[in-house]
């Protein structure tokens, strides 16, 4: 069913189905609802994460039909189940190249990737840089609760080192004798700046309009958008009052075209022991799929080349 | 001169041009309506280190390397002293007096050719040495000057025409030379059945490519390695005028995921590796096992463990390719045989996948995907291509009632795709029931673990998997797998000629293993020995746990393809001495 988008539709979000005629209804959240309850903690982020999600969909009234769902292993991982809408469930940190084969073999889809940030940083860590690099429209949530929640409260690469983390009087039962972890912490956000990622943004599990808008414009921009969410383990590593005080729009007038600005503040709310909310990033830059249209264009015009022209070379 | 049958070698520094040689010589011969079949054995190195390249030339398909070599040609001392051993009694070496020096003692007609001096005083340019070698090969095989030339016109020599004429003066040095020194070896190779273009010249590599682009593959995601990378750079060039979309992954892990994503939407998938590059894959090949989703991926077998020897030839991923998973994860695992079979096997591996919703493996090998061969152009329109079972387009079954996983009499299960259907489900590697909820309950996984046992079982029924050649009432049997059919046959061939009651058995499916046929061939043979290219006797091992049954085993690991004349000394030794 060909979807007929208006100029007008692209902003309201209004969307008339051909064949549909007359029904102009959109698609609530609940449409987005699948009928598995998640089976996350109460209280865990990954519920608000779900709800923004959903409601960005709905904004957009998406086809379910239309939308993957990319996740990879951990409790962030299950997300894709709840949602009513096509879903890829690949192995631990795999979820970024998986979702990068969805859009390649068919740019009409809408692809979201999810996961967490252990997914995503560790033992997936190789494969953000390239998926910057091609700059697919894709959007990438990592749910960062900055720890391992699966696995049951060990550390991941965004947890905060040493005393940093005692400070902020959350435990980490496991990893008492280090007092926190020996590693560094990893910059999630100014790593993904510094790679040349076209939107960068930030939000929190617990500011849930704001977080719909944010994944919403990660949605519609064109280019592989990397939304970091933090969402709380209240499991393993309570984050919630340290973070509902740390958290902060980024300030009034902020120029999203600036990189050099975007990875300053990036670096430098580390120390201040702040977390920035919103687009610290955006600019559109040529998609892989603009590009891929290009080669063809000049690799065949307007025919594609048979099977038979291809073996005239071995002739 | 009954058979035609000639083993050409020539051998020289890396990248001084020998393998060129080799190449356009082979080329030629191939444009003038003959067989042939080329072996390279190269250094890892870029530049630098000995490297020979081989044609064997037959007027019938050729099945293996060639034995001991008929002409020789080297360039350096280096070259002579690994080589020179190698020429048959009654074969003859071409080497270089300026650059090496001939053992006298060997009683074999050695023909000392000023190359370098010839190239350097009356040529004049450095670059045509190559093609004053080629001449000289064509002059001692009889070719007249007239058609060595169109050969060189045809050849990459000539497709620069600012250059054509001075390639054409090297050659015709060549000629003068040797009719100046009076030298006659009295060959004379018929190259007047010209079929110009007729038959295509292809390595493995270049064969699978094709077959797999002429079975609808239109994503390939790939990390470069040895001996896989040519795969990867023959489809860069090809994808963009089929549609298709070519992706260089930042490493295997990708490549096979990638696969996965794209496959999810309904796109023919192939990724292609060698054992470092399976091994990394195998978290994923379970994970497509799992979600029953279609891929080939394509292993181009070289020597291990770890980093091994890139550039030598081993079937020794069998292990691998059959049981590497977590888990009980199967999957189908075929073998080409040759340049030929890579092409239809790459077809079949699409279809298998297809139908059966599962990852395939092809094996291939370093030598089969390197050398050169020629084959008949396939006929397209007589190629068979099996596609997905989905469900109806605008069917009414929603989301809700619809199950993926549905058990049907086949196991296999209509798949809807992204996009195109309305029943939208979530594929995961955790265990789940038929309509894709994950489930750890027994029954499910006891339901589950059967549909994909079974699948991946009844595709054993497929055709033109397993072969039988030989002797009715052997007393030898000999069973073989992928690559090494060539010279298993060509040995039965000679040791049949000599009376030997011999048969062989060739397995092109691995797994499902085609038992019923390697039981009858082991049962009806009194003693019966698997051959292959590893030290463990990896299919033998995997035979004897299948059937519980005891077998003798003929291995090989030098890192070179079979000879027929090895497995024809182990046949009549096996038969004289027991
Ligand atoms: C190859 C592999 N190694 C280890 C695991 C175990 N494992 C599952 S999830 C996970 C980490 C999860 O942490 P994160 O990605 O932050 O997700 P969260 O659960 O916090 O949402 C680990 C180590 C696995 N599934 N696969
Ligand atoms: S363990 Fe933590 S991350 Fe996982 S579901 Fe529970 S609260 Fe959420
Ligand atoms: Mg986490």
């Amino acid at each position: 069913m060909a979807e007929v988008r208006t100029a007008d539709a692209e902003k309201t979000g209004t969307t008339e189905r051909s064949g549909d005629e007359g029904r102009v209804v959109k698609r609530k959240l609940k449409d987005y609802r699948s009928e598995v309850k998640p089976t996350w903690c109460p209280g865990c982020g990954d519920f608000g994460v779900l709800a923004a999600l959903q409601r960005a969909l709905a904004e957009r009234d998406l086809d379910p039909k239309d939308v993957v769902i990319v996740s990879g292993i951990g409790c962030s991982g299950r997300l894709p189940e709840f949602v009513n809408a096509y879903g890829l469930h690949v192995v631990h940190g795999r979820a970024l190249p998986a979702a990068q084969g969805v859009k390649a073999a068919n740019p009409d889809l809408t692809v979201i990737a999810v996961g967490g940030d252990g997914d995503g940083f560790a033992i997936g860590g190789g494969h953000v840089p390239h998926a910057v690099r091609r700059n697919q429209d894709i959007t990438y949530i990592v749910m960062d609760n900055q720890v391992y929640g699966l696995t049951k409260g060990q550390p991941s690469p965004s947890t905060p080192t040493g005393m940093q983390a005692l400070r902020r009087s959350v435990s980490m039962p496991k990893m008492a004798p280090y007092e926190g972890v020996l590693e560094g912490q990893l910059n999630i956000l100014a790593m993904v700046i510094v790679y040349g990622c076209s939107f960068v943004a930030r939000t929190f599990s617990s500011q849930a309009t704001e977080m719909a808008k944010t994944i919403g414009r990660g949605l519609d921009h064109p280019g592989f958008a990397f939304v970091h969410a933090m969402s709380p383990c209240p499991t393993f590593y309570n984050t919630y009052d340290p973070w509902k005080e740390s958290f902060m729009p980024l300030p009034e007038g902020w120029d999203t075209g600036d990189r050099i600005k975007a990875i300053d503040m990036a670096m430098e709310e580390v120390g201040d022991g702040v977390f920035h909310s919103g687009v610290f990033f955006q600019e559109e830059y040529r998609t892989y799929t603009d590009k891929l249209q290009d080669v063809y264009t000049k690799a065949y015009g307007d025919e594609q080349a048979t099977i038979d022209a291809l073996m005239d070379q071995y002739a | 001169m009954d058979q035609l049958d000639l083993t050409i070698r020539i051998a020289g520094e890396n990248g001084e041009g020998v393998l060129t040689v080799g190449d356009v010589l082979a080329e030629a011969l191939a444009r003038s309506g003959l067989h042939i079949y080329t072996f390279k054995n190269l250094p890892a190195e870029i530049k630098g280190g000995a490297s020979m390249t081989q044609v064997r030339v037959q007027d019938t398909p050729v099945r293996s390397p060639g034995d001991a070599l008929d002409i020789l040609m080297v360039w350096n001392q280096e070259n002579y002293d690994i080589h020179v051993g190698e020429v048959k009694p009654s074969g003859v070496v071409i080497f270089d007096p300026d650059e090496c020096e001939a053992d006298e003692s060997l009683a074999l007609t050695q023909i000392a050719v000023p190359l370098q001096k010839i190239t350097k005083t009356v040529i004049k340019t450095m670059k045509s040495k190559n093609v004053l070698a080629f001449g000289i090969l064509t002059t001692f095989l009889g070719i007249p000057v007239e058609a060595a030339k169109q050969m060189v016109a045809e050849s990459r020599w000539g497709r620069r025409k600012e250059f054509l004429e001075s390639n054409i003066n090297a050659l015709k040095q060549a000629y003068i030379y040797v009719a100046d020194n009076d030298i006659d070896l009295g060959l004379s190779v018929p190259v007047n059945q010209r079929n110009g273009h007729a038959q295509l010249i292809m390595t493995g590599n270049d064969a699978l490519c094709m077959g797999a682009l002429a079975a609808g593959c239109r994503y390939y995601a790939g990390y470069p390695i040895t001996p896989a990378s040519d795969v990867m750079e023959t489809l860069a060039k090809a994808m963009p005028r089929v549609g298709g979309v070519l992706m260089q992954t930042e490493d295997e892990i990708a490549a096979i995921t990638a696969s996965i994503g794209a496959s999810f939407t309904g796109a023919k998938v192939m990724t292609a590796t060698a054992g470092p590059g399976l091994s990394l894959m195998v978290e994923a090949l379970g994970l497509a096992t799992m979600e029953e989703i279609p891929m080939v991926v394509v292993d181009v077998q070289r020597g291990g463990p770890s980093t091994g020897m890139p550039t030598k030839t081993e079937q020794s991923d069998l292990n691998l390719a059959i049981y590497g998973a977590h888990g009980e994860a199967p999957r189908i695992v075929i073998a080409a045989t040759n340049t030929e079979d890579c092409f239809y096997t790459a077809v079949k591996a699409f279809n298998l996948a297809e139908k059966y919703q599962t990852p395939v493996i092809m094996l291939s090998d370093q030598h089969l995907s390197q050398r050169a061969q020629v084959m008949s152009r396939p006929d397209l329109s007589r190629i068979e291509i099996v596609e997905r079972k989905q469900p109806e387009v605008n069917g009414s079954v929603s989301p809700q009632e619809f199950d993926r996983y549905e058990m049907t009499d086949d196991y296999v299960s209509p798949m809807p795709l992204p996009g195109r259907h309305g029943q939208h489900y979530v594929a995961t590697g955790l265990e789940h029931d038929e309509h894709a909820h994950i489930d750890y309950s027994p029954e499910a996984h006891i339901r589950m673990t059967e549909k994909r046992h079974q699948k991946i079982e009844s595709a054993v029924n497929e055709p033109g998997f397993v072969q039988r050649y030989g002797a009715e009432d052997a007393q030898l049997g000999l069973i073989g797998w992928g690559s090494s059919e060539g010279p298993i046959l060509e040995a039965l061939d000679r040791t049949l000629a000599k009376g030997y009651k011999v048969a062989a058995l060739i397995f092109k499916m691995l797994q499902p293993l085609p038992e019923k046929e390697a039981r009858a061939f082991i049962e009806s043979i009194p003693v019966v020995s698997v051959v292959e290219l590893n030290a463990s006797g990896q299919f033998a091992n995997y035979l004897q746990g299948r059937l519980a049954v005891s077998l003798k085993r003929f291995n090989i690991i030098t890192g070179l393809p079979f000879k027929a004349g090895d497995i024809e000394e182990y046949i009549e030794g096996v038969l004289q001495y027991g």
